[in-house]
């Protein structure tokens, strides 16, 4: 029993991380049509942040979260207005950029980080919460997933209770008819990769201090929020999140009783069987041509 | 004579070039001497750049000291050292290319390299052209590999004398978790070591986690392994000590932890604490460690190279940044022998010697048993423990005693994790 709850605390500690990430993702392909496959290096470069103004130069965690985000949302902006906007008719030509900036970010994170081992950020909040005598979280863990939390509900209010949140649905769900009432689409398009790129930063900056930072580790968080993406229903926000928790609850049961090896497959496994089962995934909804 | 201002102008800028020239021409151009060249063929970049750059380092600062002494003689020859890198980031097709520039654009006299994958996408060619290589990982060593040698490290063999140390040491300690990175190369080769060393010890194995190179969260893992209620947490070869020391630390792991590796410790201090990681077992020692200081140690004044190489790269030692730097004095001890510089010739001398220079003294040649051919030298081994935040070797132990007595047990545990043998 102690296991399982402990297994239930990990899962929902990571599905908050899954979800930040897969929810960018999803909001830039709802909105723009753009695979951005260099995502996992938005994290990346959130991260990187994090190791090099707060572990290497002491700058306060908390001010260093709100730098990583603006630095990853300038980032996305940039590629927004440079990249994919020019090509925004051609979907092929978007997605090779997005493997181009990919590759450059690696290749300046290196220039940046050096050579040598994955850096490692201390936990700024050190020790841990124990619950019941038998659950222990770190506090690290524990601040990552309500301020993770936190930035999905701001995402909720924001998309639901203001017009610029209605109106970046509204281009998700049609571009034409949501240009035809008057949407700007390319500032709503900038938003959506800002908000995006403000999700990626945050997630990179909160797991700094949980992972080994490298300037690949963006590969496997792109495989992860692809599954996510798949599973809860490509273009669905709610479904992203949903999928993202049930993801990590499913991985993480497959890891403590089967294995990491078998999680892996599983995972992948899952992916397939909601494709061949129900193509539009959790959440998403079939679109007839 | 007289002399005019052109003239004057004139000659005062040929003499001024050609001090110039004289200046910057390197000292060795007049003194006329010789250099070989050593090849280190291994991942400067990339994931495992760890276990790559450091060595380059390493040898550098010997080099330099062997070339401020005059060099070395050979034959009836001086000769500088001279190191050419080329990093194959642990890929396999750069590693071919690297290796074959290095042969044969640059002319080395022996390649070092990491060993595992990049070693056997080389070794037909190496092996046709007669060319001395090194690997870090005698496991690469098959019954044809006859230029193919592993002068220093016998990974992972040598973890045996670790948990030796910790039976004799923490007798209550009756159970083990083994969790480790799934690869042919570290991990299973590790893990099947450890298991054996375990079982010879009368340590049972309660259970072993091997898990891919994409996991990004550590605790289900630990969470996983931690409920079999395990007295000892053995990492075997693993590329994630880090996280998972940070996962053991905040799931209150109160047992003994055992590593190959622990490089990088202070890290893992600053994200635990220094109480947690004191005790910690595993194999490779700081050189500015005392012990290194007693007889049969073959490694000239390994507290200086510590401190040069902390001085130069505060934040690069790893495992191999003596290792390299070994295998480069061992290679020199035999080509001083031999009289030659040439592969085979010392080669040859180097495999003549029953009694061969071992790092930590003792060694000799091994492998037949489990390779095909004796290719390695095995010899005596740290054991090394976190004392108050420092890594200090707690003695020095026989790997060749183990292995004479307990080659079956190995070979049983590595075949049961699908490891090749002869």
């Amino acid at each position: 029993m102690e296991l399982i709850l402990q297994s239930i605390i990990n899962g929902l500690i990571q599905g908050g991380f899954f979800a930040l990430f897969a929810v960018g993702l999803v909001l830039i392909f709802g909105v723009m049509g753009v695979v951005n496959f260099a995502h996992g290096e938005l994290v990346m470069v959130g991260a990187y942040t994090v190791w090099l103004l707060h572990a290497q130069n002491g700058i306060p965690f908390i001010p260093v979260i709100l730098i990583a985000i603006i630095l990853v949302t300038v980032i996305g902006l940039l590629m927004e207005r440079f990249l994919f906007r020019p090509t925004c008719n051609d979907p092929l030509a978007g997605l090779i950029c997005s493997i181009g900036i990919l590759f450059i970010l690696q290749v300046l994170a290196t220039v940046v980080g050096g050579d040598g081992p994955s850096k490692q950020v201390p936990p700024p909040y050190q020790g841990t919460l124990i619950l019941f005598d038998f659950l222990r979280v770190p506090y690290q863990r524990v601040f990552s997933f309500f301020v993770s939390a936190a930035g999905l509900g701001t995402l909720w209010y924001f998309l639901t209770r203001t017009k610029l949140g209605w109106a970046l649905r509204a281009v998700a769900l049609d571009r034409e008819a949501s240009a035809l009432q008057g949407i700007n689409i390319n500032r709503i398009s900038m938003i959506a990769i800002g908000v995006g790129g403000a999700l990626a930063g945050l997630a990179g900056a909160l797991m700094a201090p949980l992972t080994n930072i490298n300037p690949h580790m963006g590969h496997n968080v792109i495989i992860t929020a692809f599954i996510v993406t798949i599973v809860g229903g490509v273009g669905s926000l709610s479904g992203a999140v949903i999928a993202a928790v049930i993801y990590a609850l499913f991985h993480t049961f497959i890891t403590v009783y089967f294995g990491g090896v078998i999680a892996t497959i599983c995972g992948l496994l899952l992916m397939v069987v909601v494709l061949i089962i129900k193509p539009t995934g959790i959440m998403g909804v079939r679109v007839s041509e | 004579m007289k002399i005019t201002r052109r003239d004057f102008l004139k000659k005062t800028a040929t003499g001024v070039a050609l001090a110039g020239v004289s200046a910057g021409l390197p000292v060795n151009v007049f003194a006329n001497e010789k250099t070989i060249k050593i090849g280190m063929n291994i991942p400067m970049t990339g994931d495992y750049a760890p276990w790559g750059l450091p060595g380059l380092y390493g040898c550098e600062i010997i080099a330099n000291d062997i070339n401020a002494a005059g060099g070395v003689r050979i034959g009836n020859t001086d000769y500088k050292i001279e190191m050419i890198s080329f990093d194959h980031a642990y890929d396999t097709e750069k590693t071919i290319q690297g290796y074959k520039k290095l042969v044969l654009e640059d002319g080395v006299k022996m390649v070092m390299m990491l060993g595992g994958s990049t070693v056997s996408s080389i070794l037909p060619w190496a092996q046709r052209k007669k060319m001395l290589t090194t690997t870090l990982l005698p496991s690469d060593i098959t019954p044809k590999s006859e230029y193919l040698i592993a002068t220093c490290e016998s990974h992972p063999l040598y973890n045996v004398t670790g948990v030796e140390w910790l039976a004799e040491n923490f007798p209550d300690a009756k159970t083990a978790v083994i969790v480790t990175n799934n690869d042919v190369e570290w991990g299973l080769q590790s893990a099947s070591t450890y298991k054996a060393a375990f079982e010879v010890a009368g340590i049972k194995v309660v259970d072993v986690n091997l898990h891919g190179f994409d996991v990004t969260d550590f605790a289900p893992i630990v969470s996983s392994v931690l409920a079999k209620k395990p007295d000892i947490f053995c990492m075997a070869t693993s590329f994630y000590t880090t996280p998972l020391m940070e996962q053991l630390y905040h799931q209150g792991f109160k047992g003994k932890i055992i590593s190959c590796t622990l490089d990088y410790y202070n890290e893992v201090i600053a994200k635990t604490s220094k109480e947690f990681v004191n005790g910690t077992i595993f194999q490779f020692p700081d050189f500015n460690d005392p012990a290194l200081l007693q007889e049969g140690i073959h490694f000239p004044d390994p507290n200086g190279f510590d401190a040069k190489f902390r001085k130069d790269h505060p934040n690069d030692w790893s495992a191999v940044a003596w290792e390299y730097p070994a295998i480069l004095l061992n290679w020199i001890e035999g080509a001083k022998a031999a009289g030659s510089i040439e592969p085979t010739e010392v080669l040859k001398t180097l495999k003549s010697n029953k009694k061969p220079n071992f790092v930590f003294g003792g060694g000799r040649w091994w492998g037949s048993k489990l390779w095909g051919l004796d290719n390695a030298i095995v010899g005596r081994w740290p054991v090394v423990v976190i004392e108050d935040g420092k890594a200090r070797i707690k003695e020095f132990r026989s790997l060749t005693g183990w292995l004479d007595k307990n080659s079956d047990v190995l070979i049983k545990h590595m075949k049961a994790l699908g490891l090749h043998t002869v």
